[in-house]
């Protein structure tokens, strides 16, 4: 390290602690404290990336998150690197290895910088013009162009690094912990309020705390030392809660924010093992205090990007902060008074300021007094024409400015430095109130836009509201803090400050060089090497609105969202086109403020918990056996049951054969269950449903069919009345949660004068399902006591019974075509019912199947799918259902729709069956069906919604809907697949036992 | 994301909450007696204006209520809630 | 001859939260808006049914929760038999409720799991996947609210300081602990 570029004076810094990093592969070392910025540049290394377009070498130029150049990628690990980090907000640790991006193959020789050379032929829009035509070569071009394009690798294995989020709700939240954010948070506070502080630096205190000037006094002491004794205080609060190292992200509405709160970036590898690496904190705030402070402008003149050019408070920061010196002959170039405050520091630090340029024609404050004292060479209205140094400056060239500040005059002097200061006056960072949905107002005297309309609960306090100097941050911040917080006696009244006062101003967005505007290169958008030459093309070719000139020449499209150039950009629009800055306004803040990385954002909803899974109480079972699962809605659902190695097409067929020749046994624990009970029941049953309820007797199922209003096929299931005003309704699988919340809806909303309780139970209990010649031969092993004679227990009814002591619902119903029985037990007892029944049936061969099994069993009988077979434009006619519509019920959900004009067309797509002509052939679900081979494009009837190979029927069938299906019985139809075409014809749906035998076998 | 105030349960994050379309649209009591154009118009013909609109809102997550809200489109101001079956502010 | 099997076997615990499945519990479901329906249960259970929004009452053998104006959650302070699901008390206020029209009893013994968090860090844990504010919530003992944990539906129970009982659907049991207790084991 050289040591001659460290000033001991920072209380910042640990200097007893040295941290050894890697920069580009070469070893350097730094202080505990420092960032990866402020230890390369005491490291005298300047250089550190290339710039997007041009890939010009470009150096640091901030220091802090509008870092728009030194954009680094961290991590050489290919789990856990991160592309497009400031290093000015890197903080050093031992091992931290980092290297430069957009360069190749190295930042010092970097084989892009041709474009640099070539940058008369890379205007504005090149690529949207160049790349055209011929059409036919876009892909070629796409190749080179996302080769070259992109800054910084993306990880390419999974992030090993664990994150999190948070909900915190507070009274006040408090963004941003300079001097006003830290007298806000402490009122805040001291007044009873829950208050969160939040900070994205590693320390609070803004830029007063390094504040060595003795020209800037609270209460007769420094401000710096001041404002340390209020952190102090605000330290011991009960009340508040301090972050740092936690950048807000976005402001929503509804004081709705979102920040990241960084835990161990700053961290070795070996301390941050372990431990959540971000939280992303989800903050409610009842009232919201702003308090983001302001950015420093550059000045935009030619060849302004170069590695050495700095923000001037950037200087001063990394000298009276981080105890780094920028450059051993400094010079700034200014349009205000804070360069003055720079060029002060450090000449009192004893590093040299040769001169500074300002392009006023005087200021008669007392920095400038001091500035003249101290025999700093002023130069008034004076401006940069240009500046010299390829991969760092080393001469700037200087000529008067005319009157008008257009056009430079006289001779040119040139004058050699190794590091220019520039501050372009300060633009408040009104981002996240304008992403709140704040409205911005512009203010000539000093040209900023300010916040105006609030659309919240919040203010802006401080540099983001507009006030710059101490006394006007601290006397308005207090006045609007009284108000906001609805406070009577405040803290801080009557505070005696002293700072110096500015006393004029002048700004030009664009400052003018001796060359013409076309050989120049004054840098706007430095990430994205937009110049104001582009802005004014694109202003030529007749962009006007500035969100198209910004598109147009990519300004302020970078990482950094152009938060140093965008005000220029918009400074040069409006002078170019003759229209106020007040009338242009600004383009779209969004979130994040600054980049998120995607481990942030996803938390902990990573793997297990990427999505919600519901289990059954027969899972285990399932699972021991072997069992494949499918994902029905969030369920897992066991799917078949494969035995050595069968494959999914065998066990099926296994199964499916098994469940009609003996017994089969299927969990539908999943089926949604909604107990019903009021004595509007009955009435309420018939208008959710097609069919009739009044007359159902006590004890007996009846299938259901639930419409929407529109007509279409929205649910189906088995209800049974359990006793006079009492039923149990079960639902489809995917759709419970939501046929209960559209019967609330109607009970809730249009008919509240029904006397009905709906109550989910479909937890509750656990259902197993016997089906099969022999599954009267195994409930009676089970139940012993339960008569099973077709005259006690006939097909759709239900009995109450116990197994041992525990009470279980049983149905007698059927979804497979089979004399079958659904037994239902409090969940808890479910595994026990399933091996009991496993049990029972072990002398039956009673074979578990799963849902690919129950699909082919009720496809053979043609029982529809709700969602398979239907798909929301289904009406009960279209499935061929009429005999479940009442046709003497006055009125039930959807009835008005059954006979609109467009339901009753004869046209519609109708469910039907599907043979193929070769019966080994197994149609593919979703093939298109056509009837005309000759004339192309086909003319598309239908598609295939569910096909399977039947082993009972020894031949493959399927269901489809076709255009007009109902009246083609017998009619041959063609399905064209890749490369051939299968014939098929239509039948009835039902394949199997239509006359219902085996229900009762 | 809003802050509703549940009538029933008080103020909770918008989460917990379903939107039910536009309010006050009664579902006819005699359907039969309705032509296909005023069927098509109870089913179909909703407002979605800009501005003040008056919406069904169900706090699914909650206690299932459902309820009324006026809510101004243009910037998500919940300007008044109000339950089931009472009547809409006038203007 | 049936065995009872919870969905949750484990139980686990971390610095400042402890986390156990509590089972089995009876649980009733109850619905009802008259005046005779809050007197009929108030008579019967020994207990007035908390009318005030997000409240819960209790009595020596059970706890009722405000779930809606016309719901509530009434459960079991002590564990129940697991060789037994004939609950008297659930079967007492069927008849005196359902089968008279009052209102709807429903047992949903087995349709919630009940989960206990108990220590320092409850809040901590609900606030890393839950919406609510609990601010207010947890200053007082009693407290009911129905949320969402980690996209879950739950109720949330206040049982005492640094106390609380989770209910949830029981399918959603096995995915919920796992999370709650992976959440635990980074706060």
């Amino acid at each position: 390290m050289s040591n001659n570029l460290r000033v001991k004076s920072s209380n910042y810094i640990d200097e007893t602690t040295i941290v050894s990093f890697k920069f580009n592969g070469k070893n350097y070392h730094g202080y505990k404290g420092d960032t990866l910025a402020s230890a390369l540049l005491a490291n005298n290394v300047h250089l550190v990336g290339r710039s997007f377009k041009y890939h010009r070498p470009r150096g640091i130029m901030t220091s802090g998150s509008e870092e728009p150049n030194a954009i680094v990628q961290v991590g050489n690990n290919a789990a856990i690197t991160e592309p497009n980090v400031r290093a000015t907000e890197v903080e050093i640790y031992d091992g931290l290895e980092a290297t430069s991006q957009n360069c190749w193959p190295s930042v010092n020789f970097d084989i892009g910088g041709i474009n640099n050379l070539l940058s008369p032929f890379l205007p504005a829009g090149f690529y949207y013009k160049t790349f055209m035509w011929p059409a036919s070569f876009w892909k070629k071009y796409e190749y080179f162009i996302r080769h070259s394009a992109g800054l910084g690798k993306s990880p390419t294995k999974p992030d090993t690094d664990i994150y999190d989020h948070k909900y915190i709700h507070c009274d006040v939240l408090v963004i941003g912990a300079g001097i006003s954010g830290i007298m806000a948070a402490k009122i805040a506070a001291k007044n009873n309020l829950k208050t969160l502080l939040l900070e994205e630096k590693t320390q609070i205190g803004g830029s007063t705390i390094y504040q060595n000037s003795e020209k800037f006094k609270i209460d007769n002491k420094n401000s710096s030392e001041w404002l340390i004794n209020e952190i102090n205080e605000i330290k011991k609060l009960d009340n508040l809660q301090i972050k740092t190292r936690t950048s807000v992200a976005a402001y929503h509405g509804y004081n709705y924010l979102l920040a990241r709160e960084n835990l161990t970036d700053h961290l070795s590898p070996s301390e941050k093992k372990g431990k959540i690496r971000q939280r992303l904190l989800k903050i409610r705030a009842k009232k919201v205090i702003v308090a983001t402070g302001s950015l420093e402008r550059p000045l935009i003149f030619n060849n302004n990007d170069r590695p050495g050019i700095m923000l001037s408070s950037a200087v001063k920061k990394y000298a009276d902060h981080y105890g780094v010196i920028c450059g051993k002959n400094n010079i700034f170039f200014t349009n205000n008074d804070s360069a003055y405050e720079s060029a002060i520091s450090l000449h009192k630090k004893g590093i040299k300021v040769q001169a500074i340029i300002d392009i006023r024609e005087n200021s008669k404050s007392s920095l400038v007094e001091e500035a003249t004292n101290l025999g700093i060479k002023i130069y008034w209205s004076h401006t940069v024409v240009d500046t010299v140094g390829y991969k760092k400056i080393n001469k700037i060239s200087l000529k008067k400015l005319s009157n008008d500040g257009q056009s430079t005059t006289g001779s040119k002097i040139n004058i050699s430095c190794d590091c220019l200061g520039v501050s372009g006056g300060w633009t408040p960072a009104v981002h996240l109130f304008t992403q709140s949905g704040g409205k911005l107002k512009f203010r000539d005297k000093d040209q900023v836009f300010i916040p105006n309309k609030y659309p919240s609960k919040q203010i802006s306090i401080g540099s983001c509201n507009g006030d710059f100097s101490l006394n006007d941050i601290i006397k308005n911040c207090l006045n609007s803090l009284k108000k906001f917080l609805e406070i009577e006696n405040i803290e801080y009244e009557n505070l005696d400050i002293i700072n110096p006062i500015e006393t004029e101003k002048r700004n030009i967005w664009l400052l003018p060089s001796d060359k013409v505007i076309g050989k120049t290169k004054p840098f706007v958008d430095y990430q994205n090497d937009a110049t104001a030459k582009d802005i004014k093309l694109a202003l030529r070719e007749g962009f006007r609105s500035i969100e198209h000139v910004k598109r147009y020449t990519t300004t302020g499209m970078g990482t950094d969202q152009g938060k140093l150039g965008n005000m220029h950009a918009l400074g040069i629009v409006a002078d170019t086109t003759g229209v106020k800055m007040s009338e242009l306004g600004t383009t779209t803040f969004r979130p994040p403020y600054t980049p998120l990385t995607f481990g942030t954002i996803v938390g902990r909803n990573v793997g297990e918990y990427f999505d919600i899974f519901r289990k059954t109480p027969m899972n285990n079972w399932h699972l021991n056996n072997k069992a494949e699962f499918e994902n029905v809605g969030q369920w897992k659902r066991a799917w078949y049951y494969p035995v050595n190695n069968e494959t999914i097409y065998e066990a099926v067929q296994r199964e499916s054969l098994a469940a009609r020749e003996s017994a089969g046994i299927l969990d539908a624990s999943t089926l949604g269950k909604i107990d019903i009970q009021g004595s509007d029941a009955s009435e309420f049953l018939n208008r959710v449903y097609t069919n009739a309820w009044s007359k159902l007797g006590i004890g007996k199922c009846r299938y259901g069919l639930m419409l929407n209003e529109d007509g279409m096929v929205y649910d189906d299931g088995v209800t049974t009345r359990l006793s006079e005003n009492h039923y149990i309704m079960t639902t489809t699988t995917g759709g419970a949660a939501n046929v209960l919340g559209k019967l609330e809806d109607y009970l809730q909303t249009e008919w509240p004068e029904l006397d009905v309780y709906l109550t989910s139970v479909t937890d509750h209990f656990a259902t197993a399902s016997i089906c099969g010649p022999n599954s009267k031969k195994i409930l009676n092993k089970l139940i012993p006591e339960l008569d099973l004679s077709d005259e006690n227990f006939p097909h759709m009814s239900f009995k109450e019974a116990r197994i041992g002591k525990i009470k279980c619902r049983v149905m007698r119903i059927s979804f497979t075509g089979e004399h079958s029985y659904e037994i239902n037990v409090q969940a808890n007892y479910g595994e026990s019912l399933w091996e009991h029944c496993m049990e029972a049936g072990k002398e039956f061969n009673i074979t578990p199947y799963g849902t690919e099994t129950m699909h082919l069993l009720r496809a053979e009988k043609g029982f529809i799918i709700v969602g398979q077979d239907t798909d929301g434009t289904m009406t009960p006619i279209d499935l061929q259902m009429d005999w479940i519509v009442s046709k003497k019920k006055y009125d039930f959900i959807g009835k008005r729709s059954l006979y609109r004009s467009d339901t009753i067309r004869e046209d519609r797509k109708q469910l039907v069956g599907l043979l193929t002509e070769n019966p080994k052939e197994i149609l593919e679900e979703g093939a298109q069906i056509v009837s005309d081979l000759s004339k192309k494009p086909f003319e598309m009837l239908g598609h295939v919604t569910s096909s399977y190979f039947s082993p009972n029927l020894k031949k493959s069938i399927a269901l489809a809907v076709v255009r007009g299906g109902k009246k083609m019985m017998g009619k041959k139809l063609f399905i064209p697949m890749e490369g051939r075409t299968i014939n098929v014809t239509i039948v009835d749906p039902i394949f199997l036992d239509k006359e219902n035998k085996r229900l009762n076998a | 994301m809003f802050i509703i105030n549940c009538p029933f349960c008080g103020e909770r994050d918008q989460s917990e909450f379903k939107a039910g379309g536009e309010a006050h649209i009664e579902r006819p009591k005699q359907p039969t007696e309705l032509s296909d154009d005023e069927w098509a118009e109870y089913l179909f013909m909703r407002k979605n204006i800009k501005g003040v609109q008056f919406e069904r809102w169900n706090h699914a997550h909650g206690c299932r209520k459902w309820f009324n809200m006026v809510r101004d489109t243009s910037n998500d101001e919940i300007k008044l809630i109000y339950k089931m079956g009472e009547n809409p502010p006038i203007e | 001859m049936l065995n009872y099997k919870s969905s949750i076997i484990e139980n686990k615990k971390y610095s400042g939260l402890s986390i156990k499945e509590i089972s089995p519990v009876m649980k009733l479901n109850l619905r009802g808006k008259s005046r005779d329906f809050l007197s009929t249960i108030g008579k019967n259970i020994n207990m007035i049914l908390p009318i005030e929004a997000n409240t819960s009452s209790s009595s020596d053998k059970y706890t009722s929760m405000w779930l809606s104006p016309d719901e509530w959650l009434m459960v079991s302070n002590n564990i129940i038999d697991k060789e037994n699901n004939n609950y008297e008390i659930g079967d007492l206020l069927f008849n005196k409720i359902s089968k008279t029209n009052l209102g709807a009893v429903t047992d949903v013994s087995d349709q919630f799991v009940l989960i206990n968090l108990e220590g320092e860090k409850v809040f901590d844990l609900l606030s890393s996947g839950c919406p609510m504010n609990f601010n207010k919530f947890k200053e007082k003992e009693g407290t009911v609210a129905q949320t969402l944990l980690s996209q879950v539906d739950i109720i949330i129970h206040h049982k005492k300081h640094n106390n609380v009982n989770l209910f949830v659907r029981r399918s959603f049991s096995e995915h919920l602990f796992s999370w709650i207790n992976d959440a635990a084991s980074r706060l």
